[in-house]
Parts: structure tokens; C-alpha cells; sequence
């Protein structure tokens, strides 16, 4: 209801009546007319007060307060700007490096797609019905894509896509783009409009399509200059011309967090690039995900119920005679899975999921530390206040208003802090952003600041307001009137006593820096084991070149003599020392895995009798000097017409033909019932080395001549050891190769550059981790050197007069450094026992030592005491400078 | 002389100044001295009321809607804000009234129980 807001001459109005009333009735009574108006007066009271009442009844007066807190806040802080700054910067640094951290994981895992209503959207997966707790598996093949597609009755729409690069460039080094394949009903079903011309439709994926192209709109701005003529003209991927039918609309990049598209082209287009034996039909090849869009009606448990039925239909359809007797009964096992696909599909979420949330702990932590560093600098600032409060108090100022006056001015701190912490949020994000990207596989992320970011960012600054804030604001609103008064700050005992939180303060910040420096420590040393592991093969100075006979349209039975023509121009090139050639290279990714037994190995079934392949060429060895043990290494008699030959190396040695010298006994690989394999001879053995990445253990390793490669595709990678950096070599290499063929794609990189590379979470934990672990450390000192600085002022008169009446500069240093090792030494036990118990979680990220690592803990504590001692030895010192006649003077 | 008085006076209890207002307002409405006055009349001069306290009170019950206010002519021809008693602040005497009795009989038994015992 409305109701009228009363003035204020009203109640005035109302209240003078009220004291005529009351002074006519008493001069009825006999009194003067004088006398009777103060003795009314006298008994309403206080008028100014119930007018005051008035006032403050009629509006919202924490509104007021609230007001002139902020007013007298902001007048407290520009009095002393340093502490200030300081504790802005502090604020800025720990709420931004939080934010950035959260809005990274906001981002990869929690960000729903930019499309038509992105929670309807399902991921399909694969499960193995017998072990029902795996994670699925989200690759298929193209037969069981267009089997369930044109099979489904449990989705309103599905579509399969699938992430590739394409070679813009003609010949010559490559110009890669990021591409998608997509099946025709990709964009309709994820409801994405075109921003020029038209997007694929099920029309432009039909088997023998002439191929379309649809851009991105941000590659069609950066490489068209957004023009509409790109629009039907023609783009060359991998050598073959597609015809750009129209460009998707912007903030679309496509389903897969992490990465963005430039180019779509249809799932259809595959059988283009791949010819004979395509991924179209190739059923061995899982190569696309599939996304589905809920049908309006269905419940989960029907969609679960209906699938159950159609699983067994589709993969019948799809298996391959091929495979084994066993790898055919599994395949029929199978049945589909969905689960929620609002946020996409992304390789980042299930690798980097604990390296970032042990980061976000981690910068939450730095965050508290910080808290403390501005809580004991609040602490001392409100000793030095205490004659303010004092004088408010004495005035009337409850103890309640007084709190709240401290907090408000913490809260102002915190409100700097998060805003500059957003700017800090926004360089560290790209940061991270380039810490988790490498050459050959760049992350792409669009942050943006949500709901959800925003809202981490304002509850970060509250608590970090409320955490920094209420220790001082409760002990400033005890301060005893009597003594703050005094000004006396000679041997005020109460004082002393108000330090102790302090100290609590500072040992609990060297407790959790111990930690901090530990985890970091940790991380650094595993780094460092891992980049500097014994590989097994010499990683300087090799040039890769990946070249792709394939796209440039070579015939497959020509590729053998290009490759050696190539390789002996390349090998008469200046700085050329060696080279050789392989089917892929170490650590790379590839991996190429098969079932081999021997005589001796009938024990070893399943995974154990797993062996990795490589194919590789005369004089691959020599340049990645892996010293050949025993037998031989290949040469150019092994021939594709000679007898596929082997070299192994020791573990598959050990494990294949235990006590026996392999070289010249044979070995068969495992196929499928339909062939026989034919024994292969072991011809050498070779040290063991890496393959796949530099934590796996040793594994069993056989080499073939690359004569004998079976060819499906698949280009070849040269490895050159240069006397020169490897890279300055790249331009001699494209001209030789194009002596040969103008048309051959050529993609170079180092072996330096490809095993740094697999350790970008080891990198990026130990840069990170380091980077927090200082800044924690330094945070502790500066709290360690602030709160001893305090101390010393507050002391200085005693030492004066300790000094005074004869104590030898030593014994005040002592005195200092006492409280100092004191502190230091409690926040080290405890930060020593919290890591202990607590960093038993890292186990699995760290390579080639444990989690209470002794030497790591031993040198986190030296340096954090040597640290310590030091920052906390300055005041000390300044302490015996006290000059007797000067402390006592202030008596 | 007036200092004296207010030595033996009783001081009111902590909101029962809403009661008492409430209470007198039932014969009628009242301008705020009236209703100072007749607190202090009726309980024969026994209880002390600040007539500046009354006022926030006052202010505090209109809020509320348990009063209404009017302003109008006294008896002596002077302008006055009238207060009444609106429904809901008859409503609300009942339950006050009801509760204060049984408050003040509860202690009165715990009072009188230990009287009788010493």
C-alpha cells in the first residue's frame, strides 16, 4: 500500500504541540507560564535525540552508514597509499592469477556450446557390455556411423564430425588448416545459420561427392578479407579442389572445445583424399564422433531401452570378417551409450583435468597466503590507530559500527583487488593458453567473462575481504579506551600481547609456502628428469622432414624410388651428416602396435605379447645414434624383393626369446586366421629407447626394413642429423625436394622440438607451479619481514633502554632473531607435515621419484629458513642501531 | 523537586511502551501528550515515561499499521496529531495483552513460590 512519507516539520509540528499541551495543562495547575514551558520541556526529554530518532526510523540507515563507512574508507586509504598499493597489487595478482585458472576450467569444461539449445545435445559412445565401468569410447567407424544414422529412431537428429588439417599449399612447405569433416547434417542439427551463401547440407554428403567447402568466419575474414566473391570460387585442401558453397556464422568453431575449424568439408569427402581403401569403407578405422539431439517425448530410460535394441542391429552390420575370431565376438558385444554433450567434446578436459584443478588449489592457496600478508599489514595499521578508535569509541561509536567501518575498508581493498585481478585474469589466460599449446597442435579457447566467472571473481574478493579483514576489525574494536588514550608507548604490555596473531599469521603463511615450494619443487624435479632422460636415441641436431608422396599424387609403386631419389640429394646437401627414413618418428604420437610369438613366447597372450612397430631405412640408426648391440644393421640389400628381415631391441630380446641370442632366430606376427605370416628373422638387436612418450616404460620394439612398409596412405619422415641448427636447413631441403617433385607437401620440425613437446602438462605444471611456489614464498618473507620490522618499532624504547643500562648489540639480536627462528621453525613443522600428509595426490603426475621426496623437502626448507632468517635478520639489525638517547627521548 | 520524583518512579520495561499505547488508544483516539499523560494518570502515577520516547514508539506503530494518525483540534482549540487504533492494532492488544498476562503471572508464581517458602 502507498503510504505517504512524512515530513519532517510535521514530527517538528507534532513535538511542539505536544509541549504546549503539556505546559498549558501545567500552568492550569498554578505555574508560571515560564516555568511551565521548561518543565514540559524537561519532561519530554531530549528533542533533538526523538527528532533524531524520527530521522533515522524513516530510511534505510545501514544505507547511510554503509555510505559514510565507504566515504571514510576510502579517506583511510588515501592517507597511507603505500600499504594501499601494496595490498592492491597483492589482491590483484592473487584474485587475477584465481580467475584466470577458474575461467580456463570454466572454459574447457563447464562453457556450454554456442548453438540451439546446447543441453539437448547427447555425446554417443561405445561401451564393452561386459565392463560396464570403463569410460566410453567415442570413435567409430564410418559403417557403424551410417548404419546408426540410417537405423535411429531415438534422436530428432545426429551427426558425425571428426577433426583433421589440410594443406592449403600446393607443394612446397606446408600451410596447414584446421578442418573438420562433417556429416550433411552437422550445422542443421546444431542449429548454426550461414553468414554467407549456404552450410553442407545431407545433400553434399552422399559417396562420390565432388566435395564443398564451408569457412569459418573468422578464417573467411583473415584469409578473404570476408569478401563474398570467395563464395563459389574454388580452395585447394591437400591438392584438391573444393568449391567454397558459404561461411558459418561467427562465435561457431565447431564442437570440440580447445580447437577451432577454418574449413568443414563432409564426411563423403574423405574417399577424395584417401582413394583406394578410404575411411569410408576402411572398417578397422575409428575416425569419427557422433552427436545426437534429443527427441522431444523420448525419456532417458527409453532412449537407453531403444538403443539396447538397436546396438546389436548396427554393429552386426559393421563388423569386419577380417578381424580374429576374438576381436569379431568383442566387436558384436558392444552396445551404445550417450551422455550429455552440452559442452562439447574436448582432449584438454580428460588430459588437463587434474593438472588444472591441482593449479586452481594452488593459486588458491598463493590467494590465502596473500590474505594473511594483507591481515598482518591491517594489523599493524590498526595498532597505529588505535587512538582513532579510541576517540570514535569515546564519542559513541558501537562496537558493531566499528567492525563495520574496518570491513567496509577491507571490502574497498578487495573490490580494487578483483577488478585489477581481472585485467591480470585476462594476460594470464592467453598465457595459459600458450603454455598448453605446441607448434604442431595450437589450443584455441574464446574466454569470455559469464555468470560463472564473474561470480568466482566477486566471491573470491568477499572472502579474500572477509579473510584479510576480520582479525583486525574484531581486535581494533576491542581496543581498551584508558590505554589508547595514553600516549605513553613506552612498555605498554598490552601491545605485546596484540602481536601474537601476528605471529600465527606469518607461521601459518610459512607453513603453506613449505607446501606451495614443496609441490613446485616436485614438479620442477620431475621436469627435469623427464627432459633430461636417457631416451635412447640422440635428440640434437635432427631435422625432421615429413614428406607426403600421397598427396602429391605419387603411385604408390613410384614412391620407393622418389624416396631414394630424394634422400640422395638430400644426403649430398652442405651440412648434411646423415639421415634415414621411417614410417613415423619417437614420441611423436604414432604408435603402431601388433601380437608377435616366437618358439619360446607361447606363455605370452594379450598385451604381453604386444610388440611396437617402426619401419625404417639404412642409416635411421646411425643418425639417431641408437648403437646396434649385436647382429647387423640395415642396408641396402634389404630390398623390398628380400626377405623381410628384423631388429629388435633388448626388452623384446628378453621377453621373446629369454637366455637366447635372438639374431638369427625367428619370429611370426600374429593375423587373422584367413593368412599365415611368414617367420621373420631377427638380424640385430638395438638398445632400448623411447617410442610413444618419455614415461612409458621400456617396451618390446621391432624394426623392419622400410622396403617392406605395407602401403595405405601413409607418407614417410625423413630424419636428417645436421652439423648446423637443424632449422637453417630447411630451405636447402625444399629445393632438393622439389628438384625431384615440385608437388610433394613438406612439413619440418626437430626431434628437440617433437619430445619437448610431449611434456607440455610437465611444463606447464612446473613453469606454473614454480611461478605460484616463488611468489608464495616471497609473499611469506614479506610477511615475515613486515611483521619483525613491527615488532623492532614497537620494541625500540625497551631496547633503548636495554642498550641504555649496558646489553651488548648481540643480545638484542638475539632477542629479535629468537621470535623470528621461533615462528619460522613452527610454520616449517607444520607446513612440513601438511605437505607430507597431503601431497600424496600428485603421485601420478610426477616421473621418477615420490611425493615425500627427501631431497626436495630438505631443499625447500633450506631455502625457506635461509630465506627467512635473512628477511627476518634487517630489522633485527636495525634493532641494535637503536640509538639509546633518541628511543628514550620519546618518554 | 522534579529529580526527586523521578527517583521513586518505576522505569518501563523494554517494549512494553507499544503495549501501554495501544491499551490507551482503545478509549478513543489521542494526541500524543494525552496519551503521555494518561499512561501516567492511570497507573497512578507510577511508571515513568519519558514523553520524547514516545514519539519513535509512536512512529514505530503507525509503521507497522497498528495505529493511524490524523492531525486535529484539542479540546483547547490547539492543532494536535491524533492517533487511533486501526483493526490490526486492536488485533494486535489482544495478543500482547494476552501474552503479557501470562508473562506476568508465570514470574508472579515463581515470585510468590519463593516468598512463601522464606
Amino acid at each position: 500500500m502507498f503510504r505517504r512519507e512524512r515530513k519532517r516539520s510535521d514530527f517538528n509540528a507534532e513535538i511542539e504541540a505536544h509541549i504546549r499541551h503539556e505546559s498549558e495543562r501545567l500552568q492550569e495547575q498554578g505555574m508560571s507560564e515560564c516555568d511551565a514551558l521548561a518543565a514540559a520541556r524537561r519532561t519530554f526529554g531530549n528533542v533533538t535525540r526523538a527528532e533524531e530518532q524520527f530521522y533515522e526510523s524513516r530510511r534505510w540507515l545501514w544505507w547511510d552508514h554503509s555510505r559514510q563507512d565507504v566515504r571514510f574508507g576510502l579517506r583511510m586509504l588515501r592517507k597511507s597509499p603505500g600499504f594501499t598499493i601494496v595490498a592492491i597489487l597483492t589482491l590483484a595478482l592473487g584474485i587475477g592469477a584465481n580467475t584466470a585458472i577458474f575461467s580456463l576450467i570454466d572454459t574447457v569444461m563447464f562453457r556450454m556450446l554456442p548453438v540451439r539449445e546446447p543441453q539437448e545435445l547427447l555425446q554417443v559412445g561405445v561401451q564393452d557390455a561386459q565392463s560396464p565401468s570403463d569410460e566410453p569410447d567415442s570413435w567409430f567407424s564410418n559403417a557403424v556411423w551410417e548404419d546408426l544414422r540410417n537405423r535411429q529412431n531415438v534422436f530428432s537428429g545426429i551427426f558425425s564430425w571428426s577433426r583433421d588439417r589440410f594443406d592449403l599449399a600446393q607443394g612446397g612447405t606446408v600451410h596447414y588448416v584446421d578442418g573438420i569433416f562433417v556429416s550433411g547434417n552437422y550445422f542443421n542439427t546444431l542449429g548454426i545459420l550461414p553468414r554467407a551463401g549456404r552450410l553442407l547440407e545431407t545433400a553434399d554428403d552422399q559417396r562420390g561427392c565432388p566435395g564443398a567447402a564451408v569457412l569459418s568466419y573468422g578464417f573467411w575474414r583473415d584469409h578473404f578479407g570476408g569478401a563474398q566473391t570467395a563464395i563459389g570460387s574454388m580452395i585447394s585442401l591437400n591438392n584438391h579442389p573444393f568449391e567454397i558453397v558459404g561461411v558459418s556464422s561467427p562465435g561457431f568453431y565447431g564442437v570440440d572445445v580447445g580447437n577451432k575449424f577454418d574449413v568443414a568439408i563432409p564426411v563423403c569427402a574423405a574417399a577424395i583424399f584417401d582413394e583406394k581403401n578410404s575411411r569410408l569403407d576402411n572398417r578397422d578405422s575409428s575416425w569419427l564422433h557422433i552427436i545426437a539431439r534429443v527427441k522431444p517425448g523420448v525419456t532417458p530410460d527409453q532412449r537407453k531401452a531403444r538403443l539396447g535394441v538397436l546396438s546389436p542391429q548396427v554393429f552386426a552390420a559393421a563388423v569386419s570378417r577380417e578381424w580374429s575370431q576374438r576381436e569379431q565376438q568383442f566387436f558384436l558385444r558392444l552396445s551404445l551409450v550417450t551422455s550429455p554433450g552440452a559442452t562439447g567434446l574436448s582432449y584438454l578436459r580428460s588430459r588437463f583435468e587434474k593438472p588444472l584443478h591441482i593449479l586452481m588449489a594452488v593459486a588458491g592457496l598463493v590467494l590465502l597466503i596473500a590474505c594473511a600478508n594483507i591481515a598482518s599489514l591491517m594489523l599493524a595499521r590498526a595498532a597505529t590507530r588505535n587512538r582513532e578508535i579510541a576517540v570514535r569509541k569515546a564519542l559513541g561509536a558501537s562496537r558493531s559500527r566499528l567492525v563495520r567501518q574496518f570491513l567496509t575498508e577491507c571490502m574497498l581493498l578487495s573490490s580494487a583487488g578483483a577488478l585489477l585481478g581481472l585485467l591480470v585474469a585476462r594476460g594470464g589466460t592467453a598465457l595459459l593458453v600458450r603454455y598448453l599449446s605446441t607448434e604442431k597442435s595450437k589450443v584455441f579457447l574464446v574466454f569470455s567473462l559469464d555468470s560463472r566467472v564473474l561470480g568466482f571473481t566477486v566471491a573470491s574478493a568477499l572472502l579474500a575481504g572477509i579473510l584479510f579483514g576480520i582479525l583486525p576489525a574484531f581486535r581494533s574494536a576491542r581496543v581498551s579506551l584508558t590505554s589508547a588514550m595514553k600516549s605513553s608507548q613506552a612498555f605498554d604490555s598490552e601491545r605485546r600481547i596484540r602481536f601474537r596473531p601476528a605471529r600465527w599469521i606469518v607461521a601459518a603463511q610459512v607453513a603453506l609456502s613449505l607446501l606451495l615450494l614443496v609441490a613446485s619443487g616436485l614438479f620442477l624435479r620431475s621436469f627435469v628428469k623427464l627432459s633430461t632422460l636417457n631416451v635412447g636415441f640422440d635428440r640434437k641436431n635432427v631435422l625432421i622432414v615429413h614428406a607426403d608422396l600421397h598427396t602429391a599424387k605419387v603411385p604408390p609403386e613410384q614412391w620407393l624410388m622418389v624416396f631414394d631419389q630424394i634422400g640422395a640429394r638430400l644426403l649430398s646437401l652442405p651440412g648434411v651428416v646423415s639421415l634415414g627414413r621411417s614410417v613415423f618418428t619417437p614420441v611423436s604420437g604414432t604408435a603402431w602396435v601388433q601380437t608377435i610369438h616366437t618358439d619360446w613366447s607361447r606363455d605370452l597372450r594379450g598385451n604381453a605379447a604386444q610388440a611396437w612397430f617402426n619401419y625404417v631405412s639404412a642409416g635411421y640408426f646411425e643418425t639417431l645414434r641408437m648403437p646396434v648391440l649385436a647382429g647387423r644393421d640395415f642396408n641396402d640389400r634389404d630390398t623390398n624383393t628380400a626377405p623381410m628381415v628384423a631388429i629388435v631391441n633388448e626388452t623384446l630380446a628378453r621377453k621373446f626369446f629369454p637366455n637366447r641370442n635372438p639374431v638369427g632366430k625367428t619370429f611370426r606376427i600374429d593375423a587373422p586366421p584367413t593368412k599365415q605370416s611368414p617367420p621373420i628373422e631377427v638380424v640385430g638387436v638395438i638398445e632400448d629407447s623411447k617410442y610413444g612418450s618419455l614415461r612409458e616404460g621400456p617396451l618390446a620394439k621391432a624394426f623392419f626394413p622400410i622396403s617392406h612398409v605395407p602401403r595405405h596412405g601413409d607418407s614417410e619422415d625423413f630424419v636428417i642429423r645436421t652439423a648446423t641448427p637443424p632449422m637453417s636447413l630447411a630451405s636447402a631441403v625444399q629445393v632438393a625436394v622439389a628438384g625431384v617433385n615440385k608437388a610433394i607437401p613438406l612439413e619440418f620440425s626437430t626431434l628437440t622440438e617433437q619430445v619437448d613437446d610431449s611434456l607440455v602438462q610437465e611444463r606447464l605444471l612446473a613453469r606454473l607451479s614454480t611461478f605460484f611456489g616463488a611468489l608464495a614464498m616471497l609473499l611469506a618473507v614479506i610477511g615475515l619481514y613486515g611483521a619483525t620490522s613491527y615488532l623492532v618499532a614497537q620494541r625500540q624504547t625497551e631496547f633503548g633502554v636495554r642498550m641504555a643500562i649496558g646489553a651488548p648489540q648481540k643480545s638484542i639480536l638475539g632477542l629479535v632473531l629468537r621470535d623470528v627462528v621461533i615462528v619460522l621453525a613452527g610454520g616449517l613443522t607444520a607446513g612440513a607435515c601438511l605437505a607430507f600428509a597431503s601431497l600424496g595426490v600428485l603421485q601420478k603426475l610426477l616421473f621418477g621419484l615420490a611425493p615425500h621426496d627427501s631431497f626436495t623437502f630438505i631443499a625447500a626448507i633450506g631455502i625457506l629458513s635461509g630465506v627467512g632468517v635473512f628477511a627476518g635478520y634487517i630489522p633485527a639489525r636495525r634493532a641494535t642501531r637503536v640509538d639509546p638517547v633518541v628511543a628514550l627521548r620519546y618518554e | 523537586m522534579i529529580t526527586q520524583e523521578t527517583k521513586n518512579r518505576l522505569e518501563l520495561l523494554q517494549g512494553t511502551l507499544d503495549l501501554l499505547i495501544l491499551r490507551i488508544l482503545i478509549f478513543g483516539s489521542q494526541h500524543g501528550q494525552g496519551i503521555a499523560r494518561a499512561i501516567q494518570q492511570t497507573s497512578e502515577e507510577e511508571l515513568l515515561v519519558e514523553h520524547g520516547a514516545l514519539y519513535p514508539a509512536l512512529q514505530r506503530l503507525e509503521a507497522r499499521g497498528w495505529i493511524s494518525a490524523k492531525w486535529g483540534v484539542s479540546i483547547n482549540n490547539r492543532k494536535a496529531r491524533f492517533y487511533s487504533l486501526t483493526t490490526a492494532g486492536r488485533k494486535q492488544l489482544v495478543k500482547e495483552t494476552t501474552k503479557w498476562k501470562r508473562l506476568t503471572a508465570a514470574i508472579g508464581r515463581i515470585l510468590g513460590s519463593r516468598a512463601e517458602r522464606s
